[in-house]
Order: C-alpha cells, then sequence, then structure tokens
C-alpha cells in the first residue's frame, strides 16, 4: 500500500520535471538557435511477491510471478536537434548553418563552445563576435571602412572597402560537428560544451564532405520549439499529473479504511 | 477469527497490490515503450479443505500472478532520426550485462565511437547479434523492416523479435524485459519500425481511473463486510447470551 503512495509520487515528480521541461521549451520559443528538449522516463525496479518459476505444489511450478513495480524515474531529456525556421533580416552578420554543423566561439576563459546561433556583430577592433562579445573562431576581422560583408555558402568571408572595386577576403569561417551532439553540454546563452558523451568535435569547412552544412548570410536560425506540440504535451502532463494524485487520494482513502476496521 | 473477516481480509490485501500495480501503471504514463500490467485473480484453497467433502472449503481471494499488456501504443511523431517507434508484437534486442534485453522504447543515441545505444548505454544489436556500428557524421535511415543504411550502404539489420508467450518476459525495470522461460525468440512479423517516432506508453488514463474507482468500491465492500461480521459477533455475545 505504502508501495501504490511512493509509485504515484514518483509519477507525479516526473509529470513536474516534464513541465518544467515544457516551460523552458516554450520560454525559449523566440530565442534563435534555441534547440527543444524533450523529457524521457523509465519504470524503475519491480519487486517480485512471487518468484517466477516457484514450485505452485510438489508437482507444479508458477508460470508467471507476480510483480509489483515502484513506480518511474526520469532519465534525461535530450536535445533535439532538428532545423528550426529561417527568418530573415537582412544583417549581414546573420548566419544560418544549413546542416549539422556548429558555430565555433572562443569564450572569455579561452574554452572553445560551440553554437547553433549565427546573429554576429562587430566589436571594436573590428573583431566578429557574439552578442555577448565573444570571438568566432577561427578569428575573423572587418577593418573600419569596410563598405559591405560577404558571407559565402563555403564561410569565406569577404569585404569591399570604400573606393575600391576588388574585394578582400578576411577568412573562412569553420564549423564543427560532434558524433552525438545529444550528449553536449548545454551551458546557457545558446552555448554548448562538448562531454565524454557527445565525443570531440571534428571541425571542417561549411558545404564540405564533413556533412556540416552550408552557410545562408541574412537570415536567422529561430528555435526548433512547435509551440502547438508543447501545449499539447503540457495538457498530457497534467493530466498524467492528476491522474497519479488520484492515485494518491484513493490509497489515502483505502488506508482510512483499514484505520476504522476497528471500531 | 470468524470465516467472513478472514475471507474479506484476504479481498481486502489482494484490493491492495491491485491498486499498487495500478499505481505504477499510472506513474508511467509518460514512459516510452512502457506496457501496463494487471493482475489475475485466483482462488486459494486449503488442501485441508480441499480433503474435507463435508463443509464448506475455506477459499481465499488472492493475486496469483499479474499480466502485461502488450497492446500498441500511441506513435508520436519527434522529428528526431535516432527515436525508432514499432508497430505490430516484435521487441528491439539489446546486449546486456548478462544476456539479451528486449525492449520496446526505441529511444536510441549514438556514442562518441558511433555504437548504436539504448537510452541507459547498453548497445542495440543486429541480426547477427553484432552493435550496430554507424558513422556519426552520417544521416542514419532504418526502413520499416530495420534494415539499417548510411548513404544507402546497408549496415545491417535491427534483431526484432517476437514472443509467442509473452508470459516468460519478465519486466527488469528501465524499460526492458527479460525472457526467463526457455522459449526461444522468434524473428517478429508484422512489425515495423517507424523511424522519427517514438511510441508512447500503453496506459490510458480513463482506463486507469475506471479501475481504481472499481477496486476502490471493491475494498469498501471488504471492509463493510467485515464491519458486519464484527457487528454480528458482538450481537451474539451481548443479545443472544442475555437471560
Amino acid at each position: 500500500m505504502i508501495r501504490a503512495l511512493f509509485s504515484a509520487a514518483s509519477g507525479m515528480n516526473a509529470q513536474q520535471l516534464n513541465v518544467d521541461n515544457i516551460a523552458n521549451n516554450i520560454a525559449n520559443a523566440n530565442t534563435n538557435g534555441f534547440k527543444s528538449r524533450r523529457a524521457q522516463f523509465q519504470d524503475l525496479m519491480y519487486q517480485n511477491m512471487i518468484q517466477p518459476g516457484a514450485a505452485a505444489s510438489q508437482q507444479s511450478v508458477v508460470p508467471t510471478g507476480l510483480q509489483l513495480g515502484l513506480g518511474t524515474r526520469s532519465v534525461s531529456n535530450e536535445i533535439i536537434f532538428t532545423q528550426g525556421d529561417f527568418s530573415e533580416t537582412d544583417n549581414p552578420l546573420d548566419v544560418v548553418i544549413q546542416g549539422n554543423g556548429f558555430f565555433q566561439i572562443q569564450q572569455t576563459s579561452g574554452q572553445l563552445a560551440y553554437t547553433k546561433s549565427g546573429s554576429f556583430h562587430l566589436n571594436n577592433t573590428g573583431q566578429v563576435v557574439t552578442a555577448n562579445g565573444e570571438a568566432l573562431q577561427p578569428p575573423i576581422t572587418i577593418p573600419q571602412g569596410a563598405q559591405s560583408v560577404t558571407i559565402a555558402a563555403d564561410g569565406t568571408v569577404s569585404y569591399t572597402l570604400a573606393g575600391q572595386t576588388a574585394a578582400q577576403q578576411a577568412g573562412q569561417i569553420q564549423l564543427a560537428n560532434f558524433a552525438n551532439p545529444s550528449g553536449l553540454n548545454s551551458v546557457g546563452d545558446s552555448l554548448f560544451l562538448p562531454t565524454d558523451a557527445s565525443g570531440s568535435p571534428i571541425t571542417g569547412a561549411p558545404g564540405g564532405q564533413e556533412g556540416m552544412g552550408s552557410l545562408l548570410q541574412g537570415y536567422v536560425e529561430q528555435s526548433n520549439v512547435s509551440v502547438v506540440q508543447e501545449f499539447i504535451n503540457l495538457i498530457v502532463s497534467q493530466r498524467a499529473y492528476e491522474a497519479n494524485s488520484k492515485v494518491v487520494k484513493a490509497a489515502d482513502d483505502m488506508y482510512q479504511q483499514v484505520n476504522n476496521l476497528k471500531q | 477469527m470468524d470465516q467472513i473477516s478472514v475471507i474479506a481480509a484476504s479481498g481486502l490485501s489482494a484490493r491492495m497490490q491491485s491498486l499498487e500495480l495500478l499505481a505504477n501503471n499510472m506513474a508511467n504514463a509518460s514512459t516510452n515503450g512502457f506496457k501496463g500490467d494487471g493482475e489475475f485473480y485466483t482462488v486459494y484453497t486449503s488442501e485441508a479443505a480441499d480433503a474435507d467433502e463435508s463443509g464448506v472449503p475455506t477459499t481465499l481471494p488472492m493475486i496469483q500472478r499479474q499480466w502485461t499488456d502488450f497492446a500498441q501504443g500511441l506513435l508520436e511523431p519527434t522529428n528526431n532520426p535516432l527515436d525508432f517507434g514499432l508497430s505490430g508484437k516484435g521487441l528491439f534486442t539489446i546486449q546486456g550485462p548478462s544476456g539479451p534485453l528486449y525492449t520496446r522504447n526505441g529511444n536510441f543515441h549514438i556514442s562518441a565511437d558511433g555504437t548504436l545505444l539504448a537510452s541507459d548505454g547498453l548497445p542495440v544489436l543486429l541480426r547477427d547479434d553484432q552493435p550496430v556500428k554507424l558513422d556519426p557524421t552520417l544521416p542514419v535511415e532504418v526502413s520499416p523492416d530495420g534494415e539499417v543504411k548510411q548513404q544507402g550502404q546497408t549496415l545491417g539489420q535491427l534483431k526484432l523479435v517476437q514472443f509467442k508467450d509473452t508470459s516468460v518476459l519478465l519486466k527488469q525495470g528501465n524499460n526492458y524485459y527479460r525472457n526467463i522461460g526457455d522459449q526461444e525468440p522468434a524473428e517478429a512479423v508484422n512489425t515495423e519500425v517507424h523511424q522519427g517516432n517514438i511510441e508512447g506508453s500503453n496506459v490510458s488514463a480513463a482506463h486507469g481511473a475506471v479501475r481504481l474507482v472499481g477496486v476502490m468500491r471493491q475494498f469498501e465492500m471488504m471492509q463493510k463486510a467485515i464491519s458486519i461480521s464484527n457487528d454480528m459477533g458482538r450481537k451474539a455475545i451481548e443479545e443472544v447470551a442475555k437471560l
């Protein structure tokens, strides 16, 4: 009986985590380059009340036993790396990756981080940086007075200076990819860090053989959160929470009746 | 104790176990590939009562075993190329630490070295009992019959099995089943792999609520039976003996 209470409580906990996860997805529905997460659950251990194969009598054995499950637990909330929609911005430093690659960002700590969000800016020295001022790797510098900046599908960044007709190359953007992107560690600010589970980054030029995907200038990648889907999940999750709370209530009522047996 | 109370108490404890099974089902309403459990009631007849032909034998209701309802769960599209939903009776084969494990949860991952893993890191097996080795940089395609392909090249076929008698499958936790019978699994028929979908739990909240009401009312009836039997006992002592 106590088992019923704890199983139902584990179910309520799981649904609570599910709602937390849905809330974060919906909150980031307008975050460029955000990738939604989905919570995963597993059933817990089973308690064998009657061991299958135990002797039922001298001649026969129990064909299947009585196993009582002990509830559920949350295992992971994996990142879903599907492509978000592209929206046009006409900003020359907005770039999207049409494929699996990540931009490499040098954090202030010196560590490399990876992002899908390609809204870049120039800092006071003309270097291409993220909204937080962290530099794109390999570093690309656009000199002052550059008239137009062009980022080609293969990552080549070029610009023309005032009064000149020939374009100058500023460098080539390199992308990184991982064996298991779902194993990346989200650190906020749309950045991911590699882990043992994700594997080491494999770098390459956009549009190359490594399947990084090519670049598209003047667009940003919106989040891949489907608000409709999240709302459906929210309803399902809320109902499941309610069902589990009903089980708690039922177990409590039954307990009360047991206590009332002695008048 | 009198017979009514003993029988009703046995019924009470059986309903408690029913509620425990139901609580586990409801708790796993969001577990991918989870299959709900039901219970089998039986009547316990004591051997002494069996032999005694004259009187009413002592029979007690009890739960003998549970059965797992392997009905199809709803396939939910996730757009994740590493989610595989199954339709039909088949099960994925996973390389467990001691022998094969079976699961309906097709939420797989690729390890850093390209092995296809189940959600807790055990390798998924192909028909030749080898783990699936993928090139992590290339997209994966799995056809409905379980053939794993990368860029048109076949890497093998997922080992999908089915059991004639599913009662040999013992729940292990973590969405796994273990084969405890001596029945060899057969190759799954009429089973399709749906890439980019995941099979939800087959527990229905509505069905659970109905069973919950049933269990509670039956519990209440048993409790009433014990109260009545108590009253009768008390009356017998207090009133019949009164002169």
